[in-house]
């Protein structure tokens, strides 16, 4: 494979954690337009402890991933109550500040004699843990697509349980679920925070593949654009918002053909293919189709 | 102290004004539609560049821009209209909102293929010094936006307590089913507030790039968070609530520009939003939002 195949899939792996984080709320019935925060505290976190402490990554990741959790956690404790629109402009709201909250870190420190460290809206150079421990774009590519299928497999244990089913139920009849007796807030709070994991494991990929990260790379249009991949995707099976990335980044960024008018073309598919599947392509009918006819 | 205490008031009341019209139209699309116009921003900046384009190409007084500007953004008002909310009518909000970010970044791209520079001047409402009032200034253009918002207030009060359109409007914010039983027809009532808010959008967004005498493709995503904060500020579907939420979120950037500066202005708006939301304070929860 060339790079820019190498670039173009691991770009898909990383985008997917997002999609999948904006996919689990969606199917718990939130819409969040504020995935993007958790990603840039994954983001920020991995490159501070790998960068700036030395930590190694895969302990990074898991300290980021934490983070990432008892953020949407805490955002979603006095939010989580909200409904529809209310909802998403809370997140909005909380992801704007967080967006605002880089701009304002200026934290660096001297290591092995160059000063490393986020700079406010200069950004964040120097994240290179990959580099510097011999790892190639491929390695790294495998990287991210092996922890992509263990998030996608446990997506496919979960929706097979009875968990899953609470999950759906939770976000399609809330009532009728309550009525069940299932605690709604505490499963949306474990939802938000599992979501807020996800997201910051791909911010962590994002800043080690990127090196820089600067806090524009985490505005409201990384966040719109997650919920689009997971609803064109489809809201019926976990590999809906992986279908929506590649059909993005994959299929218009990849084909030179469209790269000038790529938003152009991604914009009026997407739109167009809602009115005909508002649900995504791979929608719940959709995956019982498949369902009953694959082996 | 309190000479800056009260230029402050001034000039955020009258970016209030701007904002109140962002609100007004977001407010109007949600109370009958029940769904958020995300690309509302882009169609106003969709509008302001056919005008910066017609001006470059042509030259045209500032009523002619003004114009275009609202014809511009009516029309890419009607084309998210069609296919993104008259779909997907009693159908999915999500589908509709994620389905009006799509058109989104259409409008983006498009403007910045056919107009490449990142910033364009604009002819300005006015060039000559502020008018002084002892030690405060006024700058006419902000006069003029106030006027303008408060003629566009005034217009927009007649058309939906005066005339049989604006009770069919009210009508079907109030209790759609009950409108739609009593022979009001739904679609044309939809249209018409569509192409109504547009036009407020349009004549709010003429006057921010023409009081600022530039424009760039931020305009958009910039209208569009303007005016969904001041709307939520108000209280979802409350036409005097968006006229409050604007004022409000004017006055507030202002004030703590002065004390705190850009970021932290920004930061404050977002901090308040999420508190109320939270708190969940009795005018944002609407009955129609609900």
């Amino acid at each position: 494979m060339d790079a820019y195949t190498i670039g173009v899939l691991t770009n898909i792996g990383l985008f997917s954690f997002v999609a999948l984080s904006a996919y689990l709320l969606l199917v718990a019935g939130e819409l969040s337009f504020g995935q993007q925060a958790f990603f840039g505290v994954g983001a920020y976190a991995g490159g501070i402890f790998t960068a700036m402490y030395g930590w190694p990554l895969p302990l990074a990741a898991l300290a980021a991933m934490t983070l990432g959790a008892l953020a949407q956690f805490l955002v979603g404790l006095p939010t989580l109550r909200l409904r529809g629109l209310y909802f998403a402009m809370s997140t909005l709201a909380a992801a704007e500040m967080a967006r605002i909250l880089f701009e304002l870190l200026h934290f660096q420190r001297e290591v092995k004699g160059e000063l490393t460290g986020p700079d406010g809206t200069q950004g964040f150079r120097g994240i290179r843990w990959i580099f510097e421990h011999g790892i190639e774009p491929i390695d790294y590519l495998g990287m991210v697509v092996g922890l992509l299928a263990v998030v996608l497999a446990g997506f496919f244990l979960v929706e097979r349980s009875r968990l899953g089913a609470t999950l759906r139920g939770v976000g399609q009849d809330p009532e009728l679920a309550a009525s069940l007796g299932i605690d709604i807030q505490r499963v949306k709070l474990g939802v938000a925070a599992a979501a807020g994991a996800l997201a910051a494991l791909g911010g962590v990929l994002y800043a080690h593949h990127n090196t820089y990260i600067e806090p524009r790379n985490f505005d409201i249009m990384l966040g719109v654009h997650s919920l689009a991949y997971a609803l064109i995707g489809g809201l019926g099976t976990a590999f809906g918002p992986l279908l929506g990335v590649v059909l993005d980044i994959g299929a218009l960024e990849g084909s030179r053909v469209f790269h000038d008018y790529r938003m152009i073309v991604f914009g009026g598919l997407v739109a167009l293919l809602l009115v005909f599947r508002p649900r995504g392509l791979l929608d719940e009918r959709m995956v019982r189709w498949l369902r009953a006819r694959l082996p | 102290m309190l000479a800056d205490l009260i230029q402050n008031t001034l000039d955020g009341l009258s970016i209030g004004a701007a904002y109140a019209l962002l609100a007004l139209g977001f407010t109007l699309i949600f109370g009958v539609l029940r769904r958020a116009n995300l690309s509302y921003g882009a169609a106003i900046m969709f509008g302001c560049y056919c005008a910066t384009w017609t001006h470059l190409n042509f030259g045209a007084g500032l009523l002619l821009l003004a114009a275009i500007t609202v014809a511009g953004t009516v029309l890419a008002g009607a084309y998210v209209e069609r296919l993104c909310f008259a779909p997907h009518r009693g159908g999915s909000m999500i589908a509709a909102m994620v389905a009006s970010f799509a058109l989104w970044m259409q409008f983006e791209e498009l403007v910045t293929l056919v107009m490449p520079t990142h910033l364009y001047a604009f002819p300005a409402l006015y060039e000559g010094a502020p008018l002084a009032f002892g030690p405060y200034t006024l700058r006419v253009d902000a006069l003029v936006m106030f006027g303008a918002a408060i003629a566009a207030c005034a217009l927009l009060w007649g058309t939906l307590y005066r005339t049989r359109f604006g009770l069919a409007v009210r009508a079907v914010t109030e209790q759609p089913a009950a409108a739609s039983l009593a022979g009001i027809n739904l679609p044309w009532v939809y249209v018409r507030v569509f192409a109504l808010a547009s036009a407020i959008g349009g004549v709010a967004g003429y006057l921010v790039v023409a009081s600022h005498g530039q424009i760039t493709p931020m305009l958009g995503m910039w209208s569009t968070l303007k005016g969904l904060l001041a709307m939520m500020l108000g209280g979802l579907g409350s036409l005097p609530g968006a006229v409050v939420g604007g004022l409000a979120l004017g006055l507030l950037e202002a004030h703590s520009q002065w004390f705190l500066g850009p970021q932290l202005r920004d930061l404050i708006a977002y901090l308040l939003l999420f508190v109320l939301l939270a708190a969940r304070v009795p005018w944002m929860h609407t009955r129609s939002a609900s």
